[in-house]
């Protein structure tokens, strides 16, 4: 197969438009984050469906407002939130396999469901791969977010591409779910038990506080655990701040923490995370490990 | 010594010690984890360090009693390999203009802006890990003297290469942002390079010391950088 690169124009963003792939596998050891698509099991499925590499880059599109235009002949796949989405002008659903042609243009307007598009393509978006990651993330790849007139580089066909394989239905309910399942973290036991009965019943609401770092609840807890020694945390781990804050960590976030470790998500947890909306109410239900 | 295990997700677990931060734990602690890594290579993603903590990433979910088992056959005296000798220097050039609160911290601590600087670069200062920001150092050694609460409203921009102190603990702004430490001077050394295939020149264990320079070398290291020096 010849690969040619084409690039992919941004026309158009709002705020929140970034590549990820899986991120950076085994560099927390020198404070790397870890990065990565926040909603794993959506970014998995383009890849899949576009019988990609797992670990091929996509496009991570957080806000609507999105106007990109493709420089060359392509596949593309449409998974993750739920929005209105142009081809050309033209409505499409926005999941599924599209064929791209020659100076197409794709518009992403109001998001209907969920809180994150991925938007993936035939072999992945081909943008610097820096410590085995092309996630973009400030201080180590060039840009953090995507901007008006960014140019990001992929590989494209000389022919035409076809997509000719049935539809498969991408379920939007999956996400819908406000009943999270989590585990107990390891500072979970040293909480009260008049603590630990808030938390498992409580409603919490996802703040406006909500970016590729983490997320923030609205509600505040009494607090009357002091901070610690400074230990390792990951994406998923719900920090208690002094001040009675919650705090999620997500991928892009720092990786070691002074703040009581309380809960912590699956990767199936934090994707469904990912996709709730602010101002929407989630409740946790506490699993054991083992 | 011996630490206890906790599983924390299918795949996340880690090994607690009670005792706090010191050279004794951390020479324990890296033993530990290098026979860790040995014992289980294929099962482990990634092995992390805290103070008093040494976090597993598992490729794929693990029976917690195969650690636990494996904890209890190992020999709690075992004599683990010493500390690294390695010694970096770090030129920090201590004044108001790389370092905006040293006259406030000197106040603060109710001694002059020269024993802040004197009573800084005295210590050896010992890498435990690194976090917070890529290339950050968590350094355990910090006087007593020089312990200072953080700020309660953190600075939107701390510049790169400051040199800080936050509660019990110093360390070095590898990147410009937020923050809430007390800044005292900076360094024109650069600490993190993402394009080296390690992009760190220090590994845990080793020490640092800083080095007082003059505003005047500091400009000149910036403009010619070199690569730190160890001894």
């Amino acid at each position: 197969m010849i690969r040619d690169i084409g690039y992919l124009k941004i026309l158009k963003t709002g705020p929140g438009t970034s590549v990820q792939d899986t991120g950076r596998i085994g560099y927390a050891q020198y404070g790397v984050p870890i990065s990565g698509a926040l909603d794993s099991k959506s970014f998995a499925w383009v890849n899949h469906l576009l019988k990609n590499k797992d670990s091929d880059a996509v496009l991570e599109i957080c806000q609507p407002g999105l106007k990109l235009q493709f420089g060359a002949p392509t596949l593309i796949c449409l998974a993750g939130a739920k929005a209105a989405i142009k081809l050309n002008g033209g409505i499409i659903a926005s999941d599924g396999i599209y064929e791209i042609r020659e100076s197409d243009q794709l518009e992403i307007g109001a998001f209907h469901l969920g809180s994150v598009l991925y938007l993936g393509i035939k072999n992945g978006f081909q943008s610097d791969k820096i410590m085995n990651s092309r996630s973009w993330y400030s201080g180590i790849t060039s840009s953090q977010f995507a901007k008006k007139e960014d140019q990001i580089p992929y590989f494209t066909n000389q022919d035409y591409p076809s997509y000719t394989a049935s539809k498969v239905k991408w379920d939007f309910n999956w996400a819908q779910k406000n009943v999270i399942e989590v585990f107990a973290g390891p500072e979970w036991k040293l909480l009260n038990k008049k603590s630990q009965e808030l938390i498992e019943s409580m409603q919490f609401t996802i703040s406006e506080l909500k970016n590729r770092m983490a997320v923030q609840l609205s509600e505040l807890l009494p607090n009357t655990l002091p901070e610690m020694a400074t230990a390792p945390v990951f994406p998923g781990t719900v920090q208690l701040t002094s001040g009675g804050k919650l705090i999620i960590l997500m991928k892009d976030a720092q990786v070691t923490g002074g703040y009581p470790r309380i809960l912590q998500f699956s990767e199936e947890g934090l994707s469904v995370l990912a996709q709730v909306p602010t101002r929407q109410i989630i409740k946790f239900q506490i699993k054991k490990s083992h | 010594m011996k630490p206890r295990f906790k599983q924390i997700s299918p795949l996340i677990c880690e090994f607690e010690w009670d005792s706090a931060a010191s050279d004794e734990l951390l020479q324990y602690q890296l033993t530990f984890k290098k026979n860790l890594q040995q014992d289980f290579d294929s099962e482990i993603t990634e092995l992390r360090l805290g103070f008093k903590t040494l976090a597993v990433i598992l490729s794929n979910p693990l029976n917690s009693s195969v650690f636990e088992d494996w904890l209890n056959s190992i020999n709690p005296e075992e004599i683990s390999s010493s500390l690294p000798e390695k010694i970096w220097e770090i030129p920090v050039c201590y004044s108001l203009a790389t370092g905006r609160d040293l006259s406030s911290l000197a106040k603060l601590k109710n001694i002059n802006q020269e024993e802040v600087i004197s009573l800084h670069t005295q210590p050896l200062y010992r890498i435990h890990f690194y976090g917070f920001l890529p290339g950050f150092m968590y350094l355990n050694g910090l006087k007593a003297e020089l312990h200072t609460a953080r700020k309660s409203i953190p600075d939107r921009e701390v510049p790169v290469g400051s040199v800080a102190i936050g509660g019990s603990q110093t360390g070095i702004y590898p990147s410009s942002s937020p923050g809430g430490w007390h800044l005292i001077g900076q360094t024109p050394i650069s600490l993190f390079d993402p394009k080296l295939p390690i992009p760190v020149f220090a590994a845990a264990g080793e020490r640092i010391e800083f080095t007082p320079i003059t505003i005047r070398e500091f400009d000149q290291l910036a403009r010619h950088p070199r690569k730190p020096e160890f001894r």
